[in-house]
């Protein structure tokens, strides 16, 4: 075992400097490119949300961003954003789950059910989210008995969350399930011979094996989450207007890209936050990992 | 020691999934905005480029305008659907990718003020003494062609038979029960003037508008709004699967469900009017042909086979001689019709739009 992995350490070593060669050269075109069209435009987008209309720097377009109506819709982007990953998480989980179980032929007919949605055009899906959960919908319908009914399943938040899930839903099952059905089962079974119950292999073996992919399909669903704003357009009300929508407003109504560009900026400050903060987590988790097996 | 190595490996292919599926966002996001310019001008000869929204409006172009035209003068037309912001900054950058600009009359003021448009010669425009468009529809950069309405729609089974005739119906939900949709500033412009309208302004004296008293007047309706629209077509969806009793609606978007056996109405008492207009491009690069296809679709004919493909008002008003009976009763523009609305005060919007919609926002997340 030791062997195995200090064997290609060495020749390594040697070829590292050809290699560096070969590499800088095959990552060339992609850092060009890169650098053209996502480092430079978002250096001149952090200059724009700085400048004042006499091209003087300023910081008010942040303090727009942050004060009043914009600070709440940017509170709501947040919160939308943690529910949905939280919720697509939960139920991403659950699907993949049972579709990693399933033979190949009936795992791809899942996929596809899932994946779909997306390539029906948004104003179809809305109203098929209507037909479903609309005031004369199939559910109110069906709990036309209960207490309270019709109930509001749409217009709020509560229809906003329920339909920027399902779009993520895609993505979380799709992680998950890669990093599912890399699990050996091996392990599970090794588990329950030497005793563990259900619960206990479920915690102790097959959480933490699928844990990093929790990890990225939660962070991935909340960073697209954060840029959403068809779905919350149409299936909520004005108070779950996202920050995209401010931003979309502002360029394409009243031409005023500075305050935009600071918006935009901020979004962009937040999906960094969001990626740090997975980062810690997970490095956390290994070190603590590292100390209980030492 | 494996333990971590299958951590790493899985933590790597967990962020390879996250940047496939952001990828893959791109992509999906990518396949919303393509505009349906294709560059090869083939054979050599004369083309113009116009700028139109797309959708119904831009199919019903091409059949009643662009394909006429270009049987005419044998210049081939293209089209491109781009939003204002990425126009502008086209001709700013001095190679704007359209010659005409189909848009509102008000995106045409704000154009003209970033200097972003040529202005117009009218000798070269002979259907504008033809089509006997009205002199307010005439600016030094752009012409009007039609306008669109914003009215009341409302289902006619809901209310045992009476019809609301005002915006002060549209308010009044004791006797007109049910929810209500009204545009969102996404869709269109907030609609304050309804709401003076429903608290007894008289028509002709909406501008300058009284801000305050509109959103006031909104407050009272707010509870009752159950969805601020964005898009054309939702109101007609929110009607017809009975989310709402009544909404507004942008003028012919319920033609097709009232043809469908949907129980819904339009009224047109109170109507707010937009112009739509077209203009050149700064530094367009077919100036010539797209005077030429402006002034085809100015001609009175032009408009009227315009108005049955779509339902879009000619500014001319010899376009509406040129329809059936039928077909003028379906437009608000029709004579008998013009007195029950007002035109949009494109100066005053122009001045306070930024404003409104933010204050509106703030109303509405209340």
């Amino acid at each position: 075992m030791a062997a195995l992995t200090a064997a290609p350490a060495r020749p390594r070593k040697l070829l590292a400097s050809r290699k560096t060669r070969v590499g800088i050269l095959y990552a060339l075109p992609v850092v060009v490119y890169l650098l053209v069209l996502f480092v430079y435009p978002i250096i001149s987008t952090l200059f724009l949300s700085l400048k004042n209309a006499d091209g003087s720097l300023t910081l008010h377009w942040y303090v727009d961003a942050l004060t009043g109506v914009n600070l709440s819709v940017l509170i709501t982007t947040l919160r939308i954003s943690a529910e949905t990953a939280l919720l697509s998480l939960v139920f991403g989980f659950i699907l993949a789950n049972a579709i990693s179980r399933l033979r190949p032929l009936w795992a791809g007919l899942a996929m596809l059910i899932v994946v779909v949605p997306h390539f029906i055009s948004a104003l179809v899906r809305t109203y098929g989210w209507i037909i479903l959960l609309g005031d004369k919908g199939l559910v109110n319908e069906t709990l036309a008995w209960a207490p309270g009914a019709p109930y509001q399943l749409l217009y709020n938040e509560l229809g906003v969350v329920i339909g920027t899930t399902s779009m993520m839903l895609p993505y979380t099952v799709l992680l998950l399930y890669g990093v599912m059905r890399g699990v050996d089962r091996g392990l599970l079974a090794a588990a329950a011979s030497m005793g563990a119950g259900r619960v206990t292999i479920f915690r102790r073996v097959y959480l933490p094996l699928v844990a990093p992919g929790l990890a990225s399909a939660g962070l991935l669903s909340f960073i697209l989450s954060l840029g959403y704003y068809i779905t919350p357009a149409l299936m909520g009300g004005p108070n779950q207007t996202m920050i995209a929508t401010l931003i979309n407003q502002q360029v394409t109504k009243e031409n005023q890209w500075n305050g935009a560009a600071a918006q935009g900026v901020l979004l962009l400050l937040l999906t960094l936050a969001g990626l740090l903060l997975v980062k810690l987590v997970s490095s956390l988790g290994a070190s603590a990992k590292k100390r209980s097996a030492s | 020691m494996k333990d971590a190595r299958i951590d790493r490996r899985l933590f790597l292919r967990g962020i390879g999934g996250v940047a496939a599926g952001v990828a893959a966002a791109t992509a999906l996001g990518a396949c919303g905005t393509g505009t349906s310019r294709v560059s090869s001008s083939g054979g050599g000869g004369k083309t113009v480029v116009v700028r139109d929204s797309g959708g119904s409006y831009g199919a019903a172009l091409q059949k009643a305008i662009y394909t006429p035209f270009t049987q005419e003068t044998g210049i081939s037309v293209k089209v491109l659907n781009l939003d204002n912001a990425p126009l502008l900054a086209q001709i700013k950058q001095g190679r704007p990718q359209c010659d005409l600009i189909n848009d509102s009359m008000m995106s045409h003021v704000k154009y003209a003020g970033q200097d972003a448009l040529e202005k117009l010669d009218r000798d070269r425009i002979t259907s504008l003494k033809s089509a006997k468009i009205p002199d307010n529809q005439i600016t030094d950069h752009a012409i009007g062609h039609s306008f669109y309405g914003q009215c009341i729609a409302y289902r006619t089974d809901a209310f045992g038979g009476r019809k609301p005739e005002s915006w002060a119906d549209f308010w009044d939900t004791k006797a007109f029960q049910g929810g209500r949709a009204m545009c969102s500033p996404d869709g269109d412009l907030p609609e304050l003037e309804f709401a003076l309208l429903a608290d007894g302004v008289p028509m002709d004296k909406l501008y300058p508008l009284d801000v305050d008293r509109a959103f006031k007047v909104l407050t009272r309706l707010r509870s009752e709004i159950k969805k601020f629209w964005d898009s054309g077509p939702l109101p007609g969806v929110l009607l017809s699967r009975q989310e709402v009793t009544m909404s507004t609606v942008w003028d012919g978007r319920i033609a097709d469900l009232q043809k469908q056996g949907v129980p819904v109405a339009r009224q047109l008492n109170g109507i707010r009017r937009q112009f739509s207009g077209y203009a050149i491009a700064k530094g367009a690069a077919n100036v010539d042909a797209a005077y030429q296809l402006m002034d085809f679709s100015l001609r009175a004919e032009s408009q009227a086979n315009l108005a049955k493909a779509f339902p879009s008002n000619p500014s001319s008003p010899l376009a509406y001689e040129k329809l059936t009976e039928d077909e003028r009763n379906a437009l608000a523009g029709a004579p008998q019709y013009y007195d029950k609305g007002f035109d949009t005060d494109v100066d005053w919007w122009l001045q306070n739009e930024a404003a409104v919609t933010q204050r509106w926002l703030e109303w509405a997340r209340g």
